[in-house]
């Protein structure tokens, strides 16, 4: 009983505050509704800009596998939102002439790269003069952490005789060559930057047997 | 009651249209009018006559200097660049071609309007000079006289930056990259010079 008299005495200035906006929307004139058009467009405008700037490029990117081409990123045609979001993080892009670059976050099943996990990236890469594999962690690096190696060159990793070669992106020691996680856990984005490649003119030709596979091997739980 | 909702539907649907031209507008301004993008930060190279190293490669157990603000830097490319403003005259840059990957791109604020790697080097040289559309028909005009061999770009804005990479594909030859970005000369042919040879070119020619 008491109870429902404690709602009751709840309600009711509520009720009153609804009743105060109501008469104030209906004495609202049209400079109050131009104000409320102008807050909303404004508010909404920059936000939406911010949001579409100020992670990675949201455009031009061409799916290889599991890997995205960035050819445009350079280029002095690129798209409005490549040009700020390189404005914003003060980024110098590879020219087309220069090479390209890929960047994956996820692997061949389409799951997201988990530095607890053990991958096998492998296989071949597009023609061109010297490529690099990197991990290109978001977030900033572990401070006690130690950095033993944050990627691969063309000249220094290890291959197989048919030229072929398997990097392994893992938290634990591995033969060949070992690529440690950037991080205990999280997630985990690598870039493969080919230079002085013809595919940067051409990225429609890359497909998915030209691009090093990225093969989940296990997590440790 | 129904009116007033129609209204504030109606200054709703204004609201999300105004959006939408804020949002374009504001995407288009932030390359003009960001002060952190690279045409701006490297502008402090402007008065160096060599690459003003913004990525040198870690060698031994020196990590990479704080002067890095690349965001996702390749860890091996040293990276070194050069801001020029052709108000001050054309650019000069020359790289003598080593045992590693050079290449050079002409950045102005839309994104790189050139790039070329060391294969395109002639006798172990490579030299651009980056004009402007006026500076490149004074410079044709003295070739008539006195040609030269200078692979000549015109730039889109008098205000950009060349920027340098060399890969070091072998930790061996990290400091080798970086001491290969600062063997790069960028010069600033200035307008004081360049006048005294204009004009000197037709009784240089006849002397000889």
């Amino acid at each position: 009983m008491s109870g429902s008299h404690a709602a009751a005495s709840e309600t009711a200035p509520r009720r009153g505050v609804i009743r105060f906006v109501r008469r104030l929307w209906r004495k609202s004139s049209i400079a109050g509704l131009a104000v409320y058009a102008l807050a909303l467009g404004g508010a909404l405008g920059l936000a939406s800009a911010d949001w579409a700037t100020s992670g990675g490029y949201p455009f031009g990117g061409v799916q290889v596998g599991a890997w995205t081409a960035w050819p445009r990123a350079g280029a002095a045609n690129a798209d409005p939102y490549t040009r700020a979001v390189n404005a914003r993080r003060g980024e110098i892009p590879l020219a087309v002439g220069e090479g390209l670059l890929l960047t994956a976050a996820v692997d061949d099943a389409g799951q997201a790269l988990d530095a607890t996990c053990t991958y096998r990236i492998g296989g071949g890469t597009p023609p061109a003069r010297a490529w690099t594999i990197t991990v290109a962690g978001r977030g900033p690096r572990e401070p006690g952490r130690p950095i033993l190696r944050e990627g691969f060159t063309s000249t220094e990793v290890l291959r197989s005789a048919d030229g072929r070669f398997a990097v392994m992106l893992a938290p634990d020691v591995q033969p060949g060559n070992w690529l440690p996680s950037p991080r205990a856990s999280g997630p985990v984005r690598l870039a493969l930057r080919l230079y002085d490649t013809p595919a940067a003119a051409s990225v429609g030709s890359l497909d998915r047997a030209s691009v090093p596979a990225i093969t989940r091997l296990g997590c440790a739980s | 009651m129904r009116l007033v909702s129609l209204r504030f539907v109606y200054a709703t649907l204004i609201g999300l249209v105004l959006a939408g031209i804020v949002h374009i507008v504001a995407v288009l301004a932030i390359p003009v009018l960001s002060e952190k993008d690279a045409v701006s930060r490297a502008r402090t190279s402007e008065s160096l006559d060599h690459p003003q190293p913004i990525y040198t490669v870690a060698t031994g157990d020196d990590p990479s200097p704080p002067e890095a603000w690349l965001p996702i830097p390749d860890p091996a490319v040293a990276v070194g660049v050069c801001a020029y403003d052709l108000a001050d005259g054309p650019m000069r840059v020359s790289a003598r071609t080593g045992s590693l990957a050079l290449s050079l791109a002409a950045h102005a604020r839309r994104g790189a309007f050139y790039a070329v790697t060391d294969q395109a080097a002639v006798r172990g040289a490579l030299d651009l000079v980056i004009l402007t559309r006026a500076q490149y028909d004074e410079a044709l005009a003295d070739d008539e006289n006195d040609p030269s061999r200078d692979v000549r770009i015109v730039a889109p804005d008098t205000r950009g930056f060349v920027v340098v990479r060399v890969i070091a594909g072998l930790p061996s030859q990290r400091p080798a990259a970086n001491a290969a970005i600062q063997a790069v000369s960028c010069t600033t042919d200035t307008a004081t010079d360049d006048a005294p040879t204009g004009k000197d070119s037709s009784g240089k020619g006849a002397g000889r």
